[in-house]
């Protein structure tokens, strides 16, 4: 029997309180940054709470599911990890003290250590059931209805740019919040693709980041900038050479140009069985690849290229040939930028041994060197063609002060772009759901689902549920949300045992958010309360309307936030709980490397491994 | 994974700022840096804990490096400048001084950190859009037909720095040197894009000062003994080779290469290698560089044809070769070298700087390719010249990106100080702005000017850095200028003037003093009428302290900013 250790959930409050008292320092408007040093030496700075909290090298088993938990959340939405520890505390503090204070009938006997340990998972339980089978449509009725739906074409005017700035609030120094939602906007209207979905658009850009962008340390924030075309994160091998020809034809190359004779393991014998005759010598061979280069040299003078890419290095006979054809030649450009490239140009690359053709040949507009920082890059810009005539491909240049910093902007546009991506995932509609009513809202902008019957849905896990809300839909920031939640979710008194219901437990947890954001005054909560609540009375003035006249509502000033996402958190969050709430032991191993379905066996109950060993 | 273990948890610091350990640390950085800024800057020995060679410097370039801190924010401001300077190369002293002053101005006034960052960014807004204005009284145009300003801003940059130990006669011989081999690699006669010429710095040492030389063209060390009688004025037919002439067919591959053993291979790769030298010299060729090693025989063979060899060139020289002798490199074996890939050097003659001998190379016709030979007495500070001579090379191609200046000197941080409070009192004045734009940040009006006031004590604080020997600075109320007190002058010294400002621009013109750490009530700084014929005589770059202004501010507001320390301590 290995060391075992009870956790009761007095512990497990203990640990997540401990992390939400880091997670605070940066939560809200008047969060600050924290600064980490890893242990190379290297000084980062994060708003982020997936970063802070990965940072922390947490020791606790259960700190760890919390955090891994955290992780798998903000990566999939990009948003909501500061937010996700505060939900959990509180929701596990209400827990707490419901069980502890216990039903008043079990009073007269004692309220057993047993009991106690139940109730916790009882209410996990009820919670998880209630947060999966009502909670989409409480939402769509209760909150949806108050905030309204960014079209793209929104996106250039105010309510785009809110939405952003109100993430990079979260996320970044203040200071540069405005400048960061700009360039950010900017860059989303160049990579727009006019016909498409502006979900394509999004996933395009998350998946091409790496290669979309630059960072440049020592410079002022103030210089970031868009730059038009691709930077290919590579030097020129040659010395770049003025072209007057236009457009600039190139090549792509993901092997060598010179064949290599001997690969690895291969053996040539020379000089068996035969005299000393010229093909037995080692030179011809040498002089036989030199050849074969220079042939595709020739070829390509032919087709008139002047930029040849490569995905490796080649050999000093290629580079000084090219020099003197007149090419240039950019080496080891990563398969990130190359596949961007390729999919930019719509050209071919040359793998090995094929002939090179008109198909493997694409026009740029330009391509020169481009001083960015201390190193120079090439900077290219696409002709236009039937496929990219749709967008205006930019690269997007970040400058800070230091590497920590411009690291955290890089992080927080990614993260931006990904929340975009969840906001406006396009709506899939559940084979389950037996009938749909859809309603108009009163500005007619936003259309959503009612889903009265959810019996079908309601023993299903939330992963297979997907996003139920018409795509971009926004609401007011500041605690909108959460005091609407709180008040649609339903209230009956307490449940038969005397216990506290799950959606008061939920209600209550969901309005220490917004005590968190203005804990700086609490008489800022109470009127953000009152001004909420008062218009929920009284429904003839709803927020959209002050966000769609010209003149700014009550709450614009705290911008916006994307509905799905927040769904989407409060589910992950009630999962959390749920999974830490049924572990009551932790068990020491001793077996080193015992690495087989950790997973498995964390979640379960009354075994949870220590995996202190990876 | 033969060890598996326990990473330890990491050490925080919650409220970093507000710790008196992490405030004493940046206290002691600052007034390290302050004792090393300015020409009476004083010098610093930095020495490794085993003994290693001990550099003698104040500047930040050489410093900051050797500093290591256990406390990550101090390793944040010091990325910040380091990173400053890779850019700049100016002005990281600047940087690191008025960063630091912030922070700690900041603490002292008990300002609140959100507050602080918001009006720190709107006083350098304020200070950067006032640089770029046309009417700025700080700023000097720099005259490209007249090397006066050039010369002003290398003597300013070189005397700076005070662990060189220059004469007045050395420092105006190097920033004459500099000057010159700034204008030297811009090229003249070509249209369109400009490309920038090289120069090529070789030190010597042991040498005096005043021996220190700039050449056109490029010098190699070379070891050979070279045969004078080769010397000639005539053109010389040159070749460039990239790849090894030593016999190695690393282009092969990997894969192993059996031979009969009656077959000898290195003699085949070697006749090959002959064939090529044969060509060579049929080809007339006179200079053969080679970037890697050439085979002995195939040198022997060259020389014995009167072709000039040179081996082991390294990858640094070769592009600037490149461009003397016009031509790309070869690196084929097999092929016909084409007539195109020759290219052409002129005047090859040997030179001898003590115990270098050097041979010269020039270019036929113009190449912004030059050579600076740069001597000192000893290797220390031969470094630090160093240091300077590149300082001073990156500061004047700056100069045309934005060909201006600002006054050197302290006058510009006085001048910048003044205007900002200026600037901001007439904001409050008129109420109705003020509070517009007190309460865009969200503060009182009081709260707004103790902010700015922090702003300005910092940038003073940078002026009064500049003096070390126990005097005191004082700033005109006329023009804004600062002046240096020296620590026995007396009520009358000072009524009788104190000769020239900071930067040399102004005389004697007010009677009004106000010392830089005192209050003073708020003025217009008059600009300089155009009367003064004076020129200054200490002058800074525009576009670095442009930018260490800025860098400064943002770092100093990225610490405010910091509420939480996460240090992984494995």
């Amino acid at each position: 029997m290995p060391p075992s250790e009870r956790l009761p959930l007095e512990q497990v409050l203990e640990i997540v309180s401990a992390l939400e008292a880091v997670v605070l320092r940066s939560f809200g408007p008047e969060g600050g940054q924290v600064l980490f040093t890893r242990d190379t030496g290297q000084a980062m700075l994060s708003r982020s709470g997936t970063c802070i909290l990965s940072a922390l090298h947490l020791e606790h088993p259960l700190a760890r599911v919390v955090v891994e938990s955290v992780w798998k959340h903000s990566r999939g939405t990009g948003d909501g990890s500061k937010t996700f520890i505060l939900l959990l505390a509180s929701l596990l503090r209400g827990i707490s003290k419901a069980t502890s204070r216990g039903p008043s009938a079990s009073h007269a006997y004692g309220f057993t250590e047993a009991a106690k340990a139940a109730a916790a998972p009882y209410f996990a339980n009820k919670l998880l059931e209630l947060v999966s089978s009502d909670l989409d449509d409480l939402i769509a009725v209760n909150v949806v209805p108050y905030g309204f739906c960014v079209s793209l074409e929104d996106f250039t005017t105010h309510s785009g740019r809110l939405l952003l700035a109100s993430f990079f609030h979260t996320r970044v120094s203040h200071v540069h919040c405005s400048y960061l939602s700009e360039l950010t906007c900017e860059m989303l209207n160049r990579w727009k693709y006019k016909s498409d979905l502006p979900y394509i658009s999004f996933q395009f850009l998350s998946d091409n980041f790496p290669a979309l962008h630059t960072p440049v340390s020592g410079f002022p924030v103030s210089s970031s900038r868009l730059i038009e075309g691709q930077v290919i994160h590579r030097d020129f091998a040659t010395p770049c050479l003025p072209s007057k020809q236009q457009p600039v034809k190139v090549v792509v190359f993901t092997d060598y140009m010179q064949p290599i004779l001997l690969s690895t393991g291969d053996v040539l014998k020379l000089g068996y069985g035969g005299g000393v005759t010229p093909e037995s010598s080692i030179v011809h061979f040498s002089a036989w690849t030199e050849r074969s280069l220079e042939s595709v040299i020739a070829e390509l003078q032919s087709l008139g290229v002047s930029l040849l890419l490569s995905a490796v290095k080649q050999s000093d006979a290629a580079v000084a040939l090219a020099t003197q054809a007149h090419m240039s030649l950019v080496e080891c450009v990563s398969e990130e930028e190359l596949s961007l490239f390729v999919q930019l140009s719509g050209v071919t690359p040359v793998s090995r041994g094929c002939t090179i053709q008109l198909e493997h040949v694409a026009a740029l507009s330009f391509c020169r060197p481009i001083l960015l920082g201390g190193h120079r890059y090439v900077q290219v810009a696409f002709c236009e063609s039937p496929k990219s005539s749709k967008v205006n491909p930019c690269s997007l240049v970040i400058c800070g002060p230091g590497e920590g910093q411009t690291d955290q902007y890089i992080c927080a546009i990614r993260d931006a772009v990904c929340m975009l991506m969840t906001t406006w995932e396009p709506k899939h509609t559940s084979e389950t759901t037996a009938s749909r009513g859809t309603l108009q809202s009163d500005k007619g902008t936003a259309s959503l689902d009612m889903t009265p019957t959810f019996q079908s849905t309601a023993n299903k896990p939330y992963g297979l549920k997907k996003c139920v809300f018409e795509p971009g839909c926004v609401i007011p920031a500041g605690g909108t949300f959460e005091f609407l939640l709180s008040r649609a979710l339903p209230n009956p008194s307490s449940d038969t045992n005397g216990l506290p219901s799950v959606s008061q437990l939920l209600a209550n947890a969901l309005l220490s958010v917004p005590r968190q954001i203005y804990s700086h005054s609490p008489k800022l909560f109470l009127q953000a309360q009152t001004r909420i609540m008062s218009l929920v009375q009284n429904p003839s003035n709803p927020f959209s309307l002050g966000l769609k006249e010209s003149t700014p509502g009550p709450m614009v000033d705290l911008g916006l936030e994307s509905v799905t996402c927040k769904y989407q958190l409060i589910l992950a969050v009630v999962q959390c709980a749920t999974s830490v709430l049924r572990v009551d032991t932790v068990l020491h191993t001793r077996t080193a490397l015992h690495t087989q379905s950790k997973k498995h066996t964390i979640f379960s109950r009354a075994s949870t491994e220590d995996e202190a060993e990876d | 994974m033969s060890r598996v273990e326990k990473k330890a948890p990491s050490v925080c610091t919650d409220l970093p700022l507000n710790n008196a350990e992490v405030c004493e640390k940046l206290h002691l950085m600052k007034e390290l840096l302050k004792s090393c800024y300015g020409p009476r800057g004083r010098l610093k020995h930095v020495r490794n804990n085993i003994g290693g060679r001990v550099t003698t410097s104040s500047a930040s370039s050489v410093i900051l490096p050797a500093l290591y801190s256990s406390q990550p924010l101090l390793n944040l401001i010091k990325t910040s400048v380091l990173n400053h300077i890779s850019r700049f190369s100016d002005c990281g002293l600047f940087a690191g001084v008025f960063c630091l002053s912030l922070l700690e101005q900041a603490r002292r006034h008990e300002l609140r950190e959100s507050l602080a960052i918001k009006v720190n960014k709107h006083c350098l807004s304020l200070c950067t859009s006032y640089l770029q204005r046309d009417d700025c009284a700080c700023r000097v145009k720099i005259d490209f037909s007249s090397s006066q300003n050039l010369m002003t801003l290398a003597g300013s940059i070189i005397s700076s720095k005070p662990a060189c130990l220059l004469t007045e006669a050395e420092k105006l011989h190097i920033s004459t040197m500099a000057v010159r081999a700034f204008l030297q690699t811009i090229p003249c006669s070509s249209p369109g894009p400009v490309t920038l010429g090289q120069t090529v710095t070789v030190t010597v040492r042991g040498l005096p000062v005043l021996d220190s030389a700039m050449f056109p063209g490029l010098l190699v060390e070379t070891h050979d003994d070279f045969n004078q009688t080769d010397s000639s004025s005539e053109l010389l037919r040159t070749v460039l080779f990239s790849t090894s002439l030593a016999g190695d067919l690393a282009e092969l591959g990997d894969g192993t290469i059996e031979a009969d053993p009656n077959l000898d291979t290195d003699l085949q790769i070697l006749d090959q290698l002959l064939e090529l030298g044969k060509q060579l010299v049929e080809d007339e060729v006179r200079l053969c560089v080679c970037q890697k090693v050439i085979h002995p025989v195939l040198q022997q063979y060259l020389r014995s044809h009167g072709v000039v060899v040179m081996e082991r060139l390294g990858m640094a020289l070769m592009e600037p070769l490149g461009t003397l002798a016009g031509t790309q490199p070869v690196a084929t074996l097999h092929a016909r070298i084409p007539s195109t890939a020759y290219g052409r050097v002129k005047n090859l003659s040997t030179k001898q700087f003590g115990f270098k001998t050097m041979l010269h190379l020039q270019a036929d016709g113009e190449a912004a390719v030059c050579t600076a030979v740069l001597c000192h007495r000893n290797e220390t500070m031969l470094d630090e010249l160093k240091v300077v001579w590149r300082k001073t090379e990156d500061v004047l191609r700056l100069t045309l990106k934005e060909p201006s200046a600002l006054l050197g000197g302290g006058c510009t941080e006085t001048h910048l100080s003044a205007y900002v409070k200026h600037k901001l009192s007439l904001l409050l004045q008129g109420q109705q702005e003020a509070s517009e734009t007190a309460a865009g940040l969200r503060c009182s009006p009081a709260e707004f000017l103790l902010g700015v006031k922090v702003f300005c004590r910092s940038l003073d604080m940078v002026a009064r850095s500049l003096e070390h020997d126990g005097g005191s600075s004082a700033m005109d109320l006329n023009h804004a200028h600062h002046w240096t007190v020296s620590a026995n002058a007396s009520e009358e010294d000072m009524a009788g003037g104190l000769g020239l400002c900071g930067c040399g621009l102004v005389e004697n013109s007010s009677t009004e003093w106000t010392f830089l750490n005192t209050e003073y009530a708020e003025f217009c700084p008059a600009p300089l009428l155009g009367d003064s014929c004076r020129k200054p005589t200490v002058l800074d770059s525009f576009t670095a302290k442009v930018n260490a202004l800025q860098v400064a501010v943002e770092t100093a507001n990225l610490a405010l900013d910091v509420r939480y320390v996460i240090k992984d301590v494995n």
